[in-house]
């Protein structure tokens, strides 16, 4: 894929005619090959070539942002039109800026040129251990995608970044049945450079095909209990981002609704916990690179042994409320592994579930959440005793975290967060 | 808006498949106020031409970032080989029967876009009509979200036309401290179909909305935890729409009936109380213009009416023109791509429970000891038909009246368990339109429903 050089040139050009002498832009161009499959068949075969050009401009401290995919002269011209246009509708903030230059960067991550023969034998190869392997199991959504996209990133202060990438990714939408049984939906996914590994062997994707498998037959609980809940990792990444979000993100320090606004260098979660964004971990295909503020990414650890190390503020929320700036603004989730195995953190609930799925309402800024447990299990003294249903769980974010009696020294890694099963006690549990 | 170059490349369309050629645009425009400050002021716009090609059941897809007729003829010429190196790893040979209709259909209305300092200024003042008349709040957010879908389709052997979807909405969100220092949240989204002119020439005009929520978020902060277990509660019409699009509409979508959903074995059986009735309805309630109206698919299928439950008894699925085909029933322009790079999928446009003859007041008096849950923030269900909504605003009933708030909640059941248990629907429907339903691609849906009395699993304490 070639790069799109000459296009920031005629945008550079643009910007100066039109004289925007504040801005940052990024330009992208990509490829998507995605084959699709439904109930195992081969489906649809999709092509996608797409553009994208981001442009922000700030005229006397009035910041107005476009979006367009449209990388013609034409649609550029426009396009710094329309943000000019957007910034003289604004009011005055000095807070909305760019980074200051960090200098020239060109990144090159996971495969640029794909084998697309090698990648459906992968995929034939998957169907046919699925098919004589787990005979239950339905696969009702396949979507097997190759992507690869080049960007170009400038900003007035004089960065320059740019971009070479592209994956494999492969996602599953699965149930079980047997007779007139059928099972939820369970979902996974994961992206990779390589072919190297046989996709049944990605991931935890054998436990997850059997567990759905061991569930076509749940049972539900009778009454409530306050029990120990221990997250699978896919579970306990969600939960942890929306810990991360509801009390330590942009929009609820800059409204005043986090409930750690002041808890900075505090314990706010049990030591066991450690939390980070690490873009450069090896394990990770597609970290960040450049930020949505125009700064090199840099890792970070917001959460370290339960103590909350920041809060998570780009340039405008820095600069809004006087606190640090973190230059990163992506999804590279790491939490750290513990001293468990699964087996060990099983073996020392006397009640509790196994949760491997969560449904629940957005918790509030207060961190209360209450949902359904999907895709999960009873623990009864130390053992798996089988699937649930229509089971409940509520709690709180920040007091779940407080509790935390165990982490498993094993982690998942599905190419874009790496993540270890986590258990919580104090976890309200009902059934109907 | 676009400039029809579309249905010029017809004659590009190849013999022996079915292909369906779309121009299509997204714009988007949005600005958030939060407690004043101005931290979002964006406009987007993205357009691009795809086709689709059907080989014998193996359908090609692809897509250009250009409206161009180069485009148009990269697109058809991609989508065909895809077509065909599909069918080379497929058995199953199926060529679907050409559509019963094949007209053009008109423009259906069009789209106006309004300029950024406008926008702004809405928001301005709608956020100065806050601050000023309820300064106790601990914060506030004025957001304005406008997006819209401009299309023309071409099919081979179906309809074609140019329609259009615009639709805009600010909303409000507060936020209030408990005595405890605990801080709770609503919103509300003011708005809808058409253009910023159709829906916010008056900005006064919302300031009773405005005050409703200031209500609500008053009660709210006063609020108790709900008990956990079973419960009779009343359902409002925002509640009643969540239900008929996350509970049943997605178990009925005909791609799901065939991936093992409950809708399979209960086709006409009885899965809800003779009470319930549920259409998805295309582009009309009762004479008037549905909230968002789809006169046809991205399949060139002209949209109808698609009745999926009748007094109780599952009759009828969402479908494509190939699960048409396949469950015999008629397709009725339900596939639908959001954006031009998207493939059509199942989507719903219009669900809705129908109403019944009580009134509100009739079905709260009716509840001894139960709650009364009138809005939902979110809601998932899968394909056993177990569904949750997160419950952000609701009351208690206590000998038929009306008790304290609620705090945030959830509740959770089988639909087709739980639609068993309504034995009261009132005489009204609530619409909304301002949501996206998630299903591998966004799309914008309405969704409606009256009061039900039903029992259902409450989350709590």
């Amino acid at each position: 894929m070639n790069g799109l050089r000459d296009t920031a040139g005629l945008m550079d050009g643009i910007l100066k005619e039109q004289d925007i002498r504040k801005y940052t832009y990024t330009l992208s161009r990509s490829e998507k090959q995605e084959l699709n499959l439904e109930n195992g068949d081969f489906k649809l075969m999709r092509t996608v070539f797409n553009n994208s050009a981001y442009l922000r401009v700030f005229m006397n401290d009035r910041m107005g942002s476009v979006n367009g995919n449209d990388i013609s002269r034409e649609g550029l011209e426009q396009l710094a039109k329309d943000a000019v246009s957007a910034a003289e509708s604004a009011t005055e903030d000095p807070c909305h800026d760019i980074a200051p230059d960090q200098g020239s960067d060109v990144f090159r991550q996971g495969v640029t040129e794909p084998d697309i023969d090698r990648f459906l034998e992968r995929i034939k190869e998957f169907l046919d251990v699925v098919k004589n392997e787990y005979p239950k199991i339905n696969l009702m959504a396949t979507i097997g995608a190759f992507d690869r996209w080049t960007w170009i990133s400038r900003n007035s202060n004089g960065t320059e970044f740019e971009a070479f990438a592209g994956q494999y990714s492969f996602s599953l939408e699965f149930s079980a049945s047997e007779g007139d049984r059928t099972t939820g939906i369970d979902y996974l996914g994961f992206s990779t450079a390589d072919l190297d590994t046989p996709f049944i062997d990605m991931v935890d994707i054998r436990r997850r095909l059997e567990n759905v498998q061991n569930s076509l037959d749940p049972q539900t609980l009778d009454g409530k209990f306050e029990g120990c809940v221990i997250l699978t990792p896919a579970t306990a990444a969600d939960m942890v981002m929306t810990t991360i979000y509801n009390y330590a993100s942009e929009g609820v320090v800059l409204d005043g609704t986090s409930q750690w606004l002041d808890k900075v260098g505090e314990q706010v979660a049990s030591e066991k916990l450690t939390v980070s964004f690490k873009p450069y971990d090896e394990r990770i295909i597609m970290g960040e690179r450049g930020t949505a503020n125009g700064f090199r990414a840099e890792e970070v650890t917001l959460i370290d042994k339960g103590v909350l190390n920041t809060l998570w503020l780009s340039l405008y929320g820095s600069k809004k409320t006087g606190r640090p700036l973190v230059k990163y603004t992506g999804s590279d989730l790491v939490i750290e592994g513990g001293d468990k195995t699964l087996e060990e953190l099983i073996a020392s609930v006397d009640k509790g579930i196994i949760m491997g799925g969560f449904s629940g309402g957005q918790p509030g800024a207060n961190g209360e959440f209450s949902g359904v447990a999907k895709n999960s299990f009873l623990i009864e003294n130390g053992k798996i005793s089988g699937a649930i249903t229509e089971t409940m769980v509520s709690g709180n974010l920040g007091e779940a975290f407080k509790n935390i009696r165990g982490i498993t020294k094993e982690q998942r890694c599905n190419g874009s967060t790496v993540v270890p099963y986590i258990a919580i006690d104090g976890i309200v549990i009902s059934g109907k | 808006m676009l400039e029809d170059i579309i249905t010029a490349r017809k004659a590009l369309f190849s013999d022996g498949v079915q292909t369906v050629l779309r121009g299509h645009e997204n714009r988007n425009r949005r600005v958030v106020l939060l407690k004043g400050n101005l931290v979002q002021n964006s406009r987007s716009e993205s357009r691009g031409i795809s086709a689709r090609v059907n080989n014998a059941g193996s359908f090609g897809f692809a897509s250009i970032a250009e409206y161009t007729p180069e485009a148009a003829e990269k697109v058809l010429k991609a989508a065909g080989e895809n077509a065909l190196l599909l069918s080379k790893h497929r058995d199953k040979k199926i060529l679907l029967p050409a559509s019963a209709l094949s007209e053009s259909l008109p423009l259906n209305y069009n789209i106006i876009d309004m300029e950024q300092k406008k926008i702004i200024e809405l928001c301005r003042q709608l956020d100065d009509y806050v601050v000023k008349k309820y300064p106790d709040l601990l914060s506030r957010t004025i957001s304005y979200y406008e997006d819209s879908q401009d299309r023309i389709v071409c099919s081979s052997d179906a309809c074609s036309g140019h329609l259009v979807t615009p639709r805009c909405y600010v909303y409000v969100t507060m936020s209030a401290e408990t005595k405890d220092g605990v801080p709770v949240e609503l919103f509300k989204a003011l708005g809808g179909f058409g253009n910023y002119s159709d829906n916010f020439s008056d900005p006064e005009k919302l300031y009773p909305e405005i005050d409703k929520l200031y209500k609500k978020v008053m009660d709210k902060k006063e609020g108790v935890y709900a008990e956990a277990g079973q419960k009779t509660v009343i359902l409002g019409g925002m509640m009643g729409g969540m239900l008929a699009h996350e509970a049943v509409g997605h178990t009925v979508e005909a791609d799901l009936v065939r991936g093992g959903s409950v809708a399979g074995p209960n086709l006409n059986k009885r899965v809800a109380s003779e009470l319930v009735t549920m259409v998805d309805f295309a582009h009309s309630y009762n004479g008037a213009p549905a909230p968002l109206p789809v006169f046809m698919d991205d399949e060139g299928t002209k949209a109808v009416d698609d009745v999926l439950i009748k007094d109780g008894i599952l009759v009828g699925y969402m479908n494509d023109r190939e699960t048409a085909e396949e469950f015999h029933m008629p397709a009725t322009g339900n596939a639908r791509g959001w954006s031009f790079a998207d493939e059509p999928i199942i989507r719903m446009r219009n669900t809705c429970i129908l109403p019944g003859k009580n009134t509100v007041e009739e079905l709260i008096a009716s509840v001894e000891d139960g709650y009364y849950l009138i809005d939902s923030g979110n809601g998932e269900a899968d394909l056993t038909g177990q569904f949750m909504f997160g419950v952000t605003c609701g009351y208690e009933i206590k000998n038929g009246r009306i008790g304290r708030a609620l705090l945030d909640t959830t509740v959770s059941g089988i639909a087709f368990d739980m639609l068993k248990t309504v034995d009261m629907v009132s005489d009204e429907v609530e619409w909304s339109s301002s949501g996206f339903c998630g299903k591998k691609q966004p799309m914008a849906v309405g969704m409606g429903g009256p009061h039900m009395r039903c029992q259902i699993m409450i989350g709590g304490r």
